[in-house]
């Protein structure tokens, strides 16, 4: 069950919970079902997180229309509202936090791209197809996702050595 | 290469995205500049603490029987209008395909629909569940430092300790030769049970072997890939052998598949 799984984290990062990741992997897979003349054999997965993101922001406008935000900017924005530069007040209240929250406080443009990245492992131009975004704006908000996250992990210490395996 | 362009590169690198050419420039670059070193230092230690400590959500029960009713209720009013399925290339190699693929290969949608439905109530064994459960206990263990119990390159020392633990034994092999240097060992719950890891170094890999009596439900030597690690699976001397590592599939399973079989080193018991 890679991809219900798959399916299921992607949604429940988006959603922060687990019945509104329910709902929204539920809707995913009745539309795969209809969809399923678009399916490849070789990207069964990236087309199946396809339909959940979409099914995602579908339940999004439907349910919280006002997180709804097209503009990665004003997301960024929208979150940091205090300060005269949004991006340095957003990475300081990421600072605070350890790092899966810090993940799930990021906007979602950001959110999804280093959730498909870093826990599906896809590649720069399967998460462009997914998110429906050109190559170098996955490039970008990668950077940008990670550069508020670095706060988090430099924060608590987390360096090199302890990165690695170590023997 | 200027240090602007190393920080705007240097993400894509890590993530592997960047080409050859301008990848051995950067690297050239970072070499004689520790400030840019350091910075490419922070991205892989991120990198790496996102990829193990973010939690990774499975599925629950719940969903995957909610998906199969409504699935099933979906069938008879699809089947007429579509009529046959389309008829993609098939891949053996694409265990994933297997997943929405197998049943529209098999025959109209109806199939495809019932199988795809049966599918979310019965998970296979492999392929699916147990490689994503081992890699959380690879990943687990090498975060939380207690990837070895007991921390031995003796065979001698490491098998004891193991049958002390456990109602089987195992063979254990030193791999040296062929380049595997043996760590030590653990021991996991795995379904409920404990279960035998060997901890063996190849290079700058890290790889947990699960070893447990051979089961009905074992899976076949096969390779699966769970969040960019690999999973190789093989039987022998009466056990399932199950390696997790970040080593490359090939490599991996060769070596897994030469531990059941014993011809890794000089034989074990």
């Amino acid at each position: 069950m890679v991809h219900l799984d798959a399916g299921y984290n992607l949604a429940r990062w988006l959603t922060h919970d687990a019945s509104d990741a329910q709902d929204v992997v539920q809707d995913a897979c009745l539309r795969a079902m209809k969809y399923m003349d678009s399916l490849h054999a070789d990207d069964g997965r990236a087309w199946f997180l396809t339909i959940v993101r979409r099914a995602f922001y579908d339940w999004l406008a439907r349910n919280r229309p006002a997180l709804l935000v097209h503009d990665p900017e004003s997301a960024i924005d929208a979150l940091a509202d205090e300060a005269d530069n949004p991006e340095q007040a957003l990475a300081r209240k990421i600072e605070r936090l350890a790092l899966a929250e810090a993940v799930a406080a990021l906007p979602l443009p950001f959110r999804e791209v280093i959730i498909l990245r870093e826990l599906e492992d896809l590649s720069y131009k399967e998460i462009a197809r997914i998110a429906d975004v050109p190559l170098g704006t996955v490039m970008s908000r990668l950077s940008r996702a990670r550069r508020l996250l670095q706060a988090s992990v430099a924060l608590r210490g987390l360096g090199a050595s302890s990165a690695g395996d170590g023997a | 290469m200027n240090c602007d362009e190393v920080i705007s590169l240097m993400g894509a690198d890590v993530d592997g995205e960047v080409d050859a050419l301008r990848s051995h420039a950067l690297r050239k670059h970072v070499a004689g500049c520790p400030a840019c070193g350091q910075r490419v230092e922070a991205q892989r230690a991120l990198k790496q603490a996102l990829r193990t400590e973010l939690p990774c959500h499975r599925a629950p029960a719940s969903l995957r029987e909610r998906v199969a009713i409504a699935l099933r209720a979906q069938v008879p009013a699809q089947v007429p209008a579509q009529g046959h399925a389309h008829s993609p290339a098939q891949s053996r190699a694409d265990r994933r395909w297997r997943w929405f693929g197998a049943g529209a290969l098999a025959g109209g949608l109806a199939a495809a629909l019932l199988w795809f439905a049966g599918s979310l109530w019965h998970p296979g064994s492999f392929g699916e569940d147990l490689p994503t459960r081992l890699v959380g206990l690879h990943t687990g263990a090498t975060l939380g430092h207690r990837l070895i119990e007991v921390a031995s390159s003796d065979r001698h020392t490491v098998k004891p300790w193991l049958s002390a633990r456990l109602d089987y034994t195992i063979p254990v092999l030193d791999a040296a030769d062929a380049g595997f240097t043996l760590l030590g060992a653990r021991i996991d719950r795995l379904d409920g049970r404990p279960v035998a890891v060997l901890v063996y170094r190849h290079r700058q890999h890290m790889i947990d072997v699960h070893v447990r009596p051979l089961a009905a439900d074992a899976p076949p030597a096969d390779v699966s890939v769970v969040r960019g690690f690999n999973v190789a699976a093989a039987q022998g001397a009466q056990m399932s052998w199950l390696a997790t590592s970040d080593l490359n599939a090939a490599e991996l399973a060769a070596f897994v598949s030469g531990l059941a079989s014993g011809k890794l080193g000089p034989a074990g018991g």
